[in-house]
């Protein structure tokens, strides 16, 4: 039996296929409209890759926002238990883990033994958070990359305010259309910035501890990480595949089940 | 509009670079290299004469001179606790009042009672007080108050192993009531038609005012109020304004106002004319611990206090003596006394003529965007009225 | 606006029709506890003293929370605990919207805790009734402590701010003394009632064995399983605030400590299987108080203790000093404890101690946004129980604004919580 985990996220969803401690495989599908249609496309995509057949013999656990919609697995766990797993797998070094994803923005700290003892979120704004850095892309006629890049070369930044998106996007319009224009890696760094200080108060809440790991969509801007790690005063940890971490995680879970022979 | 004042006042600046170094204001390290004691306090209720009546400097515990992303403090005060008392939470998380010997408060408001909660929690100072103030003015509430300050005496003499002599009291007492004269002769210059200063500059000097020696601080502003009285700055104004409401120290929120063309002339903020307004009335030096602690509890008064209608009233007979045309209110989000006090302080300015601005403000703001929109409509408001 | 007289009685007379049928309900449940039935009694009874006393010469003194009602009590005067009608009123007859825009009229801005910005706009819309006086006290914060002035001016009538000092020296429990002799003298001038010393004397006694009682009734609350119905400590604590040192008190405080004590010798727990013992920090929303209950029971949580409600300080009452003894009860209420004083290592110890006597698995802390000096613990709180390796919790939610806390965000959250505390 094998131990498939997914994560439906609000934009994309992701599997990863487990086997005895090692990743058979993983995908990264569009989220869609309909959770189980998503979950379906991305666990047939990880069979594929993995090189099995559709009825092969699995143990699925499902996590993210669209968890409980998936009939077809055996148990739903909650994101932050699959994001401690999955980080704790890669890095058994992580005490905090920073999740950037589309809508929500989640610091968790784990133990020594990849269990979770504390996290706090960040879901009643927007801003710092994958969609709002989308947005600031737009306004700032750039791909993410770009922007990312870009906000390196930067000598010093634009002040953005980090309390509320609606704010931060009406300062960023000024900068950009202000005579003469700021600069846009300027620009670049203190959109970064500000969604950066709103973690860091998340961060500082729990209490911060090293070593720390960056996942999630969000993690594959470096521009951002650079920053994030500017806040800390140190070094981050990314995966390879940041944003497969949670599904991975959930994968573990599955794992566990099928050893414990729990159905 | 406000004319700039053409003539340098080097006093002035003199004040503005104390400020602009706070907390490592020259003057304090100098004193604490001398092994001299330096006490951080919190809210008007502190009696400050009992400090410097011990051989110690008393200074001014503020937050950052901007509004500024408060990570530590709002991890460890919440996000609904006034940005004042984050920001000077999150200045003493970062060491940067590492010097103070002690820190002594009021149990003034929730705000500032829990920013000594944790004060005393995670960054413990070598001392901590907080005075127990009652929120009236009953003889009974006097004798409480004055109970207070004279624990409050004993713990200090205890720490620092020392007596404090009425002759000590008698001594700073003279010295901050000459202090309060000469802060009063300053506003005495604002209520005038063409003032002879504006609000900014007054703020520079009043922060000063709790940043360094007061003997040093009086020969200063002696020195300053030469310079006005001879410099020939006459500022004209769309308005003669007030602002009030919670604390305020950064002056380019008062300069964003005045550059608009409205000029503050007088205020009634904590740092301003609630710090330094009633001198301690001593017969000889007969008592004095009494004497200050009649003072400080009598008090032009924080919003705290009751009745309310106190310090209503003497924000009326302010507006009356410095001839205001409108009042700007400030009040930080979270500031719960003031902004109980609003409905009821505007109404009692309306019955007198005078428009009210109320104004959502955060610590160190500097007052751009749309406070100066806001601020610009009212200015028009009033010049129409004036007419 | 003019409401008129009938349309304040007719939203007493609703809470009072509401509570009867409640009472109702639960007479004829037999599953239902005896002493919940007689908690819905007592408040149908509490409500219809304030309705008739206007009709029948009674004196009303309107007051606001954690007040020495035991004076008025002693001078047959009826209380109105304001916030406690005001949202009772407000849940039962889905008010909350009106009286909260009600407030914003009146010039209350957002950041105004919304109980306090509900009492104004309930007052100015008539829908609690005019009091003869108010009462308004500093506890436990500034918004208590500003509140009575506008109140004052609303309802036109006398008022009087009772004034807590700050912490217990000698000194400051003589002011506080004095203060209560003062009120005495207010109100005996505007009601012409006398105080009967008499009478406080007796219902010190009585408050007496109510803390005792109350003390008794959260001893048996650490048992394993934990036998105290989930959510409902809030009934425990009306009973205190509605009628401090009445026979009613003490009636409902028996007869539900001989309940407990039941489930307790027979190793029943409020909730079975008991899965997750939890402690409460602040309390939660009054909207989902029933939702709550429902999640405890399908998840075996219970709250098993209130650190910041329902631990008294050690301390006994003397009915040969009954003004004395109304001081020092002030001084030993929970409330005071870690939401007023200086929050010194006795008050931190006291948490860590609830923890660990009521075998606690983790810590719910209700994060009100409008109770800025009960937030400004939520991380001190936080690294204590982490200290004893206890996992907190935090919500950020509003106690009586229904709009702001969906069940089903609460629910993901508590969920979370629970995996979390399972997975350990």
């Amino acid at each position: 039996m094998n131990a498939l985990g997914i994560d439906i996220g609000s934009l994309t969803t992701k599997a990863v296929i487990l086997d005895d401690g090692h990743i058979l495989s993983s995908s990264i599908v569009p989220s869609g409209d309909e959770a189980e249609l998503g979950a379906k496309a991305a666990m047939e995509e990880a069979l594929n890759q993995a090189g099995f057949s559709s009825d092969n013999d699995l143990y699925v656990v499902s996590t993210g926002v669209g968890g409980k919609s998936v009939p077809f697995s055996q148990q739903q766990k909650a994101i932050t238990t699959c994001l401690a797993r999955g980080i704790h797998y890669l890095f058994p070094s992580v005490r905090m883990v920073i999740d950037m994803g589309a809508e929500t923005s989640t610091v968790i700290k784990i133990n020594e033994r990849g269990r979770v003892s504390d996290w706090a979120g960040q879901d009643k704004c927007a801003a710092g958070t994958g969609i709002f850095l989308q947005q600031m892309s737009k306004l700032m006629e750039m791909p993410l990359a770009e922007m990312s890049n870009l906000s390196f070369q930067a000598k010093s930044r634009a002040d953005i305010s980090g309390t509320c998106a609606v704010f931060a996007e009406s300062e960023v319009i000024s900068h950009v259309h202000r005579v003469p224009p700021t600069p846009k890696e300027e620009i670049a760094a203190g959109i970064y910035f500000s969604v950066v200080t709103r973690i860091m108060s998340l961060c500082k809440r729990l209490g911060i501890e090293k070593d720390v790991a960056v996942v999630g969509g969000v993690a594959l801007n470096s521009g951002l990480v650079n920053i994030v790690e500017e806040g800390l005063g140190f070094e981050v940890m990314v995966p390879d595949m940041p944003q497969i971490v949670a599904a991975l995680g959930a994968a573990i879970v599955a794992r566990e089940n099928i050893e414990k022979g729990i159905k | 509009m406000s004319q700039k004042s053409n003539v340098q006042l080097h006093m002035l600046d003199r004040f503005r670079e104390v400020n602009n170094t706070f907390p490592n204001t020259a003057q304090i390290l100098e004193l604490k290299r001398q092994g001299k004691k330096v006490f951080g306090w919190l809210c008007t209720y502190v009696p400050e004469e009992i400090i410097h009546a011990a051989g110690a400097l008393p200074v001014r515990i503020t937050g950052y001179s901007q509004e500024m992303e408060l990570e530590d403090g709002n991890a460890y005060l919440y996000i609904n606790n006034c940005s004042f008392s984050r920001s000077c939470l999150q200045m003493g998380l970062r060491g940067e009042y590492d010097y103070l010997d002690g820190v002594v408060g009021g149990s003034t408001c929730d705000g500032a009672r829990r920013l000594f909660d944790l004060w005393h929690y995670y960054i413990k100072a070598p001392f901590h007080h907080v005075l127990t103030v009652p929120r009236k003015y009953t003889q009974r509430a006097h004798d409480l108050y004055y109970s207070q300050v004279m624990e409050f005496k004993q713990r200090l003499e205890e720490f620092l192993g020392l007596q404090i002599t009425d002759e000590a009291l008698c001594q700073s007492i003279r010295v901050y009531n000459e202090s309060r004269a000469l802060l009063k002769s300053l506003y005495d210059l604002r209520k005038l038609s063409n003032p002879l200063i504006t609000g900014a500059e007054t703020m520079e000097v009043l922060n000063a005012s709790f940043r360094m020696p007061k003997e040093l601080f009086n020969e200063y502003l002696r020195k300053l109020l030469n310079e006005l009285s001879t410099s020939g700055n006459t500022h004209k104004s769309r308005a003669r304004l007030m602002l009030v409401g919670s604390v305020m120290n950064n002056p380019e929120f008062v300069e964003s106002i005045e550059e608009l063309g409205g000029l503050v002339v007088t205020d009634e903020l904590c740092s301003s004319t609630r710090y330094w307004s009633d001198p301690v009335v001593l017969d000889g030096c007969k008592d004095p611990l009494q004497a200050i602690s009649r003072r400080y509890l009598n008090n032009f008064p924080c919003a705290r206090m009751f009745p309310s209608d106190e310090r209503f009233n003497r924000i009326l007979e302010l507006a009356r003596d410095f001839r205001v045309d409108g009042v700007i209110s400030q009040i930080i989000r979270y500031c719960v006394p003031y902004a109980h006090d609003l409905p009821l302080l505007t109404d009692r300015l309306k019955a007198q003529g005078i428009p009210t601005l109320a104004l959502d403000v955060e610590y160190g703001t500097s007052g751009s965007g749309q406070i100066r929109t806001r601020v610009q409509a009212f200015l028009e408001m009033l010049e129409a009225k004036r007419k | 606006m003019i409401i008129s007289s009938e349309q304040k009685k007719n939203n007493i007379n609703s809470l009072i029709r509401t509570c009867r049928l409640l009472a109702r309900m639960s007479r004829v449940n037999p599953e239902a506890r005896k002493s919940e039935t007689m908690y819905y009694q007592m408040l149908a009874d509490y409500y219809t003293r304030v309705l008739n006393a206007q009709e029948e010469g009674g004196f009303v003194a309107a007051h606001t929370v954690f007040f020495p009602t035991e004076i008025l009590y002693a001078m047959d005067i009826v209380p109105m605990h304001t916030e406690t009608t005001t949202w009772l009123t407000a849940l039962f007859l889905r008010q909350q919207a009106e009286l909260l825009s009600a407030g914003a009229e009146l010039g209350l801005v957002s950041e105004i805790c919304s109980p306090h910005r509900g009492v104004a706009g309930a007052f100015s819309i008539g829908a609690l009734p005019r009091p003869d006086v108010m009462l308004w006290s500093n506890l436990v914060c500034d918004n208590t402590a500003k509140s009575g002035e506008l109140l004052m001016e609303i309802n036109h009538c006398p008022g009087f701010f009772l004034d807590h000092p700050f912490q217990g020296s000698e000194g400051e429990v003589k002011y506080f003394i004095g203060e209560l002799e003062d009120m005495i003298h207010f109100l005996e001038e505007k009601s012409g009632r006398r105080m009967d010393w008499d009478k406080l004397a007796e219902i010190v006694a009585q408050m007496d064995r109510q803390i005792e009682l109350f003390r008794e009734i959260c001893e048996l609350r650490k048992a394993v399983p934990s036998p105290f119905p989930p959510m409902s400590f809030l009934e425990l604590l009306s009973v205190d605030y509605l009628y401090p040192g009445q026979p009613e008190a003490i009636d409902y405080l028996e007869l539900l400590h001989q309940e407990l004590a039941d489930m307790v010798r027979e190793g029943k727990g409020a909730v079975s299987p008991e899965r997750f013992r939890l402690m409460t920090l602040f309390i939660p929303p009054m909207h989902l108080m029933g939702f709550l209950g429902k999640i405890s029971q399908e998840y075996g949580a219970v709250s098993v203790v209130e650190p910041l409600f329902t631990r008294w300080s050690e301390g006994r009452l003397d009915p040969a000093k009954p003004l004395e003894s109304v001081a020092k009860k002030a001084f030993l209420i929970p409330e005071r404890r870690s939401m007023y004083g200086p929050l010194d290592e006795h008050a931190l110890k006291d948490i860590v101690d609830s923890a660990e006597q009521y075998k606690v698995d983790g810590a719910v802390y209700w994060a009100f946004m409008g109770c800025r000096h009960t937030c400004a613990t939520v991380k001190l709180f936080k690294d204590i129980l982490s200290e004893i390796d206890v996992p907190v919790l935090t919500l950020d939610c509003d106690i009586v604004d229904p709009t702001i806390n969906s069940e089903e965000e609460i629910r993901e959250k508590l969920e979370q919580f629970f995996e979390l505390l399972e997975d350990r």
